[in-house]
């Protein structure tokens, strides 16, 4: 268990024609928060869906835990991996979504529970229990009745992370978490992802959020029109920025 | 607006053309019903031609000949014919479902292949009124006189099914023909449920780990089913109808009964009103059922579930005191 949680060679993705990522280089450190930032349309969000291949990447390497992300490599040929192995990678990565996602046809407890029972196979009383804690946790113990519907959008964030970390993820990926959220409403949800930094949880969070990159990631990057532009430690480059790109993305949001 | 705090008098908009076609309707409405629990000064009469001499006898004073519908209403003919139709429609309805719902989710999968042979299957079974498909699965046998089970496209055969002998009854023509039908028809339904349900939705359960098969049974089909439900209720309304086209190739369902009887004593309206209230009840069953199902799968989708009739009477009756009280209590205040 050494090396890299995440590594990115040269990794390629297109749709319909249309280069989104045009090689990217990434590397994630075991236990550390990495944030990608970037203007819309660069990529940001596909990197992070390719991780948990959500999409499948078109060219290049991409490693989670030191495996290949979908393939297998045997004798000098790479296998495609069957969606049961499949299955079983993204179960073992947490992902939060811009627009939460919540099965809303579940309440707030079987949410969180539903992935373990039936993935995990986790018995449902234990799972009950986990479900509770992690609701504690991300301080919603009152609402594990309730409906996805009845919450507010904080609230309903808050819910998405427990049901991410209910499934005991090595990785957890935040696709603009707060983006989708009132502006009150944001600080609840970037506290509970603070938290859960200091935990010495691997995460890798796609934001707009500048205070929290510059807080809490130990690794930045920039991505501009599929590629990396600029990537070091938060405070350095968002303080000086080298790249023009950045600087004028920077001039536009801070 | 009052600006002192005191209550201010509010006179509604009288809506004058509305109460008028109002007024017109109920009167409308009154002599129908009047016309149909009338009473004839003549009476009903039932005729028919024995060896070229006409005989009739008095039937009913009743227009409608209700003395003569309430006979017949609960006799064993027509509870046996209830049955049958009751039969009909609840297993039609079910190899509906199912196969209508594996066919939206064929027509929705990547592969071309699975997904034309669903757009065909809805094309074809569509595209023809069901009154023929039931024709053409009575007589199957003049194009398929044996179906046998074995390898394709060999000579080897394991089990054979003579359907000329009459071992596809007119009762299974009916099923299958109104079944394969139906599934056409259910399968677009499943599949606008299918469609509604959020993208998003998919990819929470897919980044949880749960298998295609999963996503579908625990996430999407049940939040379909929001969308599924009150079409399908409709759709199974439509069905308790439709069985009647049965009696057309020699099932004796509701209406089949009903024939039968007036062919031989040539009561034909008495009969067809008993039919038609005997459809009314089952309609009206169903629609009740159907209430209560769409209720248990708005959960979650709406902040508060639809009230239940008694739920809405208890709230009305509730309102009406509770503006009696204040009302009571604003006057002694006033004292």
């Amino acid at each position: 268990m050494s090396g890299p949680m995440v590594e990115a060679r040269g990794v390629h993705k297109s749709y319909a024609g249309v280069e989104v990522l045009r090689g990217v280089d990434l590397t994630v450190v075991r236990g550390e928060v990495t944030c990608l930032i970037g203007p819309s349309g660069s990529g940001k969000s596909t990197l992070l869906r390719c991780i948990n291949h959500l999409e499948k990447h078109d060219a290049g390497e991409l490693r989670v835990d030191g495996e290949l992300v979908g393939y297998e490599a045997r004798g000098g040929k790479l296998y495609e991996r069957n969606d049961k192995q499949i299955c079983a990678e993204r179960a073992s990565i947490g992902m939060v979504f811009q627009r939460f996602n919540l099965f809303q046809h579940f309440t707030v407890l079987e949410n969180i529970t539903i992935g373990q029972v039936k993935v995990k196979g986790v018995d449902p009383e234990a799972a009950r229990e986990k479900a509770r804690e992690l609701l504690t946790r991300v301080g919603l113990e009152q609402k594990e009745k309730a409906y996805p519907s009845q919450l507010s959008g904080g609230q309903q964030q808050r819910v998405a992370i427990a049901r991410a970390l209910a499934m005991e993820p090595k990785l957890m990926l935040f696709d603009e978490p707060t983006s989708a959220l009132d502006p009150e409403l944001v600080g609840e949800v970037l506290d509970v992802m603070k938290d859960l930094a200091l935990s010495g949880m691997t995460m890798i969070v796609v934001t707009h959020e500048m205070n929290f990159a510059r807080e809490v990631a130990n690794t930045l990057y920039f991505l501009d029109g599929g590629i990396i532009e600029e990537s070091g430690h938060p405070r350095e480059i968002l303080a000086a920025p080298k790249s023009e790109r950045l600087q004028s993305f920077l001039s536009k949001v801070l | 607006m009052a600006t002192n705090g005191d209550a201010v008098k509010v006179v509604p908009v009288r809506h004058y053309g509305q109460w008028i076609a109002a007024a017109v309707a109920m009167v409308l409405v009154a002599m129908l019903v009047h016309s149909i629990f009338s009473k004839l000064p003549t009476g009903q009469y039932a005729c028919r031609v024995v060896s070229g001499v006409r005989k009739c006898h008095a039937l009913s004073e009743w227009r409608f000949s209700w003395n003569v519908v309430g006979h017949y209403f609960t006799t064993s003919e027509i509870l046996h014919g209830l049955v049958v139709t009751l039969e009909l429609t609840v297993l039609a309805m079910l190899v509906g479902v199912v196969l209508g719902v594996t066919i939206a989710v064929m027509r929705l999968s990547t592969n071309r292949l699975l997904s034309s042979t669903a757009w065909t299957y809805t094309w074809f079974f569509r595209g023809t009124p069901v009154l023929v498909q039931l024709l053409v699965w009575y007589n199957i046998a003049i194009l398929y006189p044996v179906i046998s089970i074995g390898i394709p496209f060999t000579h080897i055969a394991f089990v054979h099914f003579n359907l000329r002998a009459s071992g596809f009854t007119p009762f299974l023509a009916a099923l299958v023909g109104l079944g394969l039908n139906e599934a056409a028809y259910m399968s677009e339904i499943a599949r606008a449920g299918l469609i509604a349900v959020d993208e998003g939705q998919i990819e929470a359960a897919t980044s949880l780990g749960m298998t295609r098969r999963q996503t579908l049974r625990l996430v999407v089909l049940p939040q379909a089913m929001r969308v599924i439900i009150p079409p399908t209720g409709n759709e199974v309304i439509s069905m308790l109808k439709t069985t009647s086209l049965a009696s057309v190739v020699g099932v004796i369902e509701l209406l089949g009964a009903a024939s039968n009887i007036y062919a031989a004593n040539y009561l034909i309206m008495p009969l067809l009103i008993t039919a038609s209230l005997w459809y009314l009840v089952v309609t009206t069953v169903l629609s009740v059922g159907q209430f209560y199902l769409e209720r248990h799968f708005a959960k979650g989708a709406l902040r508060s579930p639809p009230l239940t009739p008694l739920q809405r009477l208890r709230r009305d009756l509730l309102g009406v005191l509770s503006k009696f009280y204040t009302r009571r209590a604003s006057i002694e205040a006033v004292r």
